[in-house]
């Protein structure tokens, strides 16, 4: 009994993990299951909770409905594109703020801290407005350049300089004779790759997932990603939703790799600093 | 080689002053230490030699050439920096070699160079570790063969010891000052520790406040210290000051204290003017007993016995004041126990009232 009792708050603890996680997976394995089925099965009462026999038949409607491949590899070429240049440059202007000392350095990291802060919803208008003048509309750069120096990256990263890169390290590396660049790229950047992990993922979930940018930047069918292809379908007569939920889910295959992938060094980038080392 | 000359050397921070005209010559192969109580403005001077930091005002030398526009990589100096500052994800070898590869030496030669600096300082064996799988005394080690493997004009030193304990410290000491024999560059070492710098330099320089108080070899500075500050900063335990009053003719100089007991010494050029001055004794210079007739002696109370085992350290109340007293003789004393000193005239220093270390 009295084990029992000491034994409650772990058991407790666990049994609030397992739910959350069955709630947390529910849709994937949902969805994973729906993508099995023909549209008058998952319409049907009650709904199938189990793997269905048509993966092919959707498969099939999938490519007939809409050019998957080329959707994901256009997905794929603005979420890689864009995770790449947004690290660089990011991590570039963090090290501007972190090792440099220049007039009025306080004023602009407060201000850019402060742009995290407006809704991004209010800028669609500015930046269809911007995209419109720079004569990048329908084109997969206006997706992912935009955002590539963003506010959250740079102040991320920043922080994790501050607390990761020593300031000696730095002028050790001068008197070593290391230009800029060399310090930027040899000394600081092996040492902040926990954070450039998580950087990494969050853009890349964030670029993956992101439809309301493509809804108004993109135009042409042949352009689309994966969030405005799979939308589109819902306008289609007696939606195939078999195929669209089998499209959903192999969406979500290049997310769950690349998590995997960096799992361990956005944990590492997440938790950091928490405990003194 | 190059020696290194400083002219008029300020440095402003904002409206705060922290060099304030600085002018010193060290030769070409000498070992300087620069020494002064915490903010004095050593650290940001060896800061200003590197090249890491900007003079506000005046001139820095090396090898006879103004190198205030050169960037640290310029000067050919190397610096050795009290964290340490070694590269965590750089194995040693790589530490030491990475100024040669920024310099696009052949592998080969770096290889050859960091292999014939690694064996000097006894590190062939750890080459290929990261700094987290060294000790204290390992990283110091790299961190000096770091420097050393570039053959520099000028070694600089940033406190390199102070992380270290006070074992490894003494050792650490004795393979630096090894190292000065063996490769006779010219060294500027900063410390807080007098004891580091006058046990390694050839030159002690004592800063405070930003002003160069005295330089001169460790023996001149112990012997003739040229003000209170410095006789206060360099002798562990510290000198004893005593406030007293100054009556001198031609050839003696007579020091009332305040308890009306009254001190002789031999009057010398440097004494201040008669009236109200600081006596300073050393505590190794004050001898329990009565002394010879030349001798001056006086009389106190003991207050406090700390045994150190080679000696035992007494404080005394001396002339009003507490006083430190070094027992060599380890003679028996009891707290509270009135006892005789005497000072050889010769061991009195006499400076103007005023600022003490």
């Amino acid at each position: 009994m009295t084990k029992l009792v000491r034994l409650l708050p772990r058991i407790s603890m666990q049994a609030f993990l397992m739910v959350s996680v069955c709630i947390t997976i529910f849709p994937f394995v949902w969805v994973a299951m729906m993508g099995t089925h023909s549209r008058s099965e998952i319409y049907s009462s009650p709904p199938p909770f189990y793997f269905g026999t048509r993966l092919l038949e959707n498969y099939e409607k999938l490519l007939e409905v809409m050019p998957f491949w080329t959707v994901l590899g256009n997905s794929l070429l603005v979420s890689v594109l864009g995770t790449i240049v947004t690290v660089l440059f990011c991590s570039m202007c963090a090290f501007g703020f972190f090792a440099y000392e220049f007039r009025g350095k306080n004023i602009v990291f407060g201000v850019m801290v402060a742009s995290m802060m407006v809704p991004p919803v209010l800028t669609l208008i500015p930046f269809f407005l911007t995209v419109k003048f720079l004569g990048i509309l329908d084109t997969h750069f206006a997706l992912w350049f935009p955002t590539s120096a963003n506010a959250m990256g740079i102040f991320l990263i920043r922080q994790y300089m501050v607390t990761s890169v020593s300031r000696d390290l730095l002028d050790a590396a001068k008197v070593d004779g290391a230009s800029d660049l060399r310090i930027y790229w040899s000394v600081v950047l092996p040492l902040i790759k926990p954070v450039l992990a998580t950087l990494a993922i969050i853009v890349f979930i964030a670029l993956w997932n992101n439809f309301l940018t493509p809804l108004i930047v993109i135009s042409s069918p042949e352009k689309y990603v994966l969030t405005l292809a799979l939308r589109s379908l819902q306008s289609v007569a007696n939606t195939p939703w078999g195929a669209v939920m089998l499209g959903t889910f192999m969406s979500m295959i290049p997310l769950l790799l690349a998590f995997l992938f960096f799992s361990k060094q956005m944990m590492a980038g997440l938790t950091a600093g928490a405990v003194k080392g | 080689m190059a020696g290194v000359e400083l002219r008029n050397l300020r440095k402003s921070f904002g409206k705060v002053e922290v060099l304030k005209g600085l002018d010193l010559k060290v030769e070409d192969g000498e070992f300087v230490a620069l020494v002064g109580p915490s903010g004095c403005g050593k650290s940001t001077l060896l800061r200003i030699l590197a090249g890491l930091e900007e003079e506000t005002a005046g001139d820095v030398l090396i090898g006879g050439e103004v190198v205030n526009d050169l960037s640290p990589r310029e000067r050919n100096i190397a610096m050795v920096f009290q964290s340490y500052a070694l590269y965590p994800h750089m194995t040693v070898a790589e530490n030491m070699g990475f100024n040669l590869k920024i310099s696009s030496k052949p592998k080969a030669e770096i290889k050859a160079r960091v292999q014939e600096t690694a064996e000097i300082l006894d590190l062939v064996h750890l080459l290929d570790r990261k700094p987290s799988q060294l000790s204290g005394g390992q990283r110091q080690r790299v961190a000096m063969g770091r420097a050393l493997v570039r053959n520099p004009d000028v070694f600089l030193f940033d406190e390199p010891l102070s992380n270290l304990d006070a074992k490894l410290r003494v050792q650490m000491r004795e393979e630096i000052k090894r190292l000065h024999h063996k490769v006779r560059t010219t060294k500027i070492y900063v410390t807080h520790d007098q004891i580091e710098a006058m046990t390694l330099a050839d030159r002690v320089v004592i800063l405070d406040r930003g002003i160069i108080q005295q330089v001169g070899t460790p023996t001149e500075l112990y012997r003739n210290p040229a003000n209170a500050f410095v006789a206060g900063f360099i002798g562990s335990p510290a000198m004893n000051f005593l406030p007293g009053m100054l009556q001198s003719d031609s050839d003696t100089a007579r020091i009332e204290l305040e308890d009306g007991s009254v001190l002789t010494a031999p009057r010398k050029p440097n004494h201040p003017r008669d009236g109200k001055v600081l006596l300073g004794l050393r505590p190794e210079h004050i001898m329990l007993g009565e002394g010879t007739g030349t001798s001056n002696a006086l009389t106190g109370r003991i207050d406090l016995i700390e045994p150190t085992g080679a000696q035992n350290h007494l404080r005394i109340k001396l002339g009003g004041q507490s006083t430190t007293v070094v027992d060599n003789n380890l003679t028996e004393v009891e707290l509270g126990q009135n006892v005789a000193v005497h000072v050889d005239p010769d061991k009195i220093h006499i400076f103007e009232a005023g600022n003490t270390a």
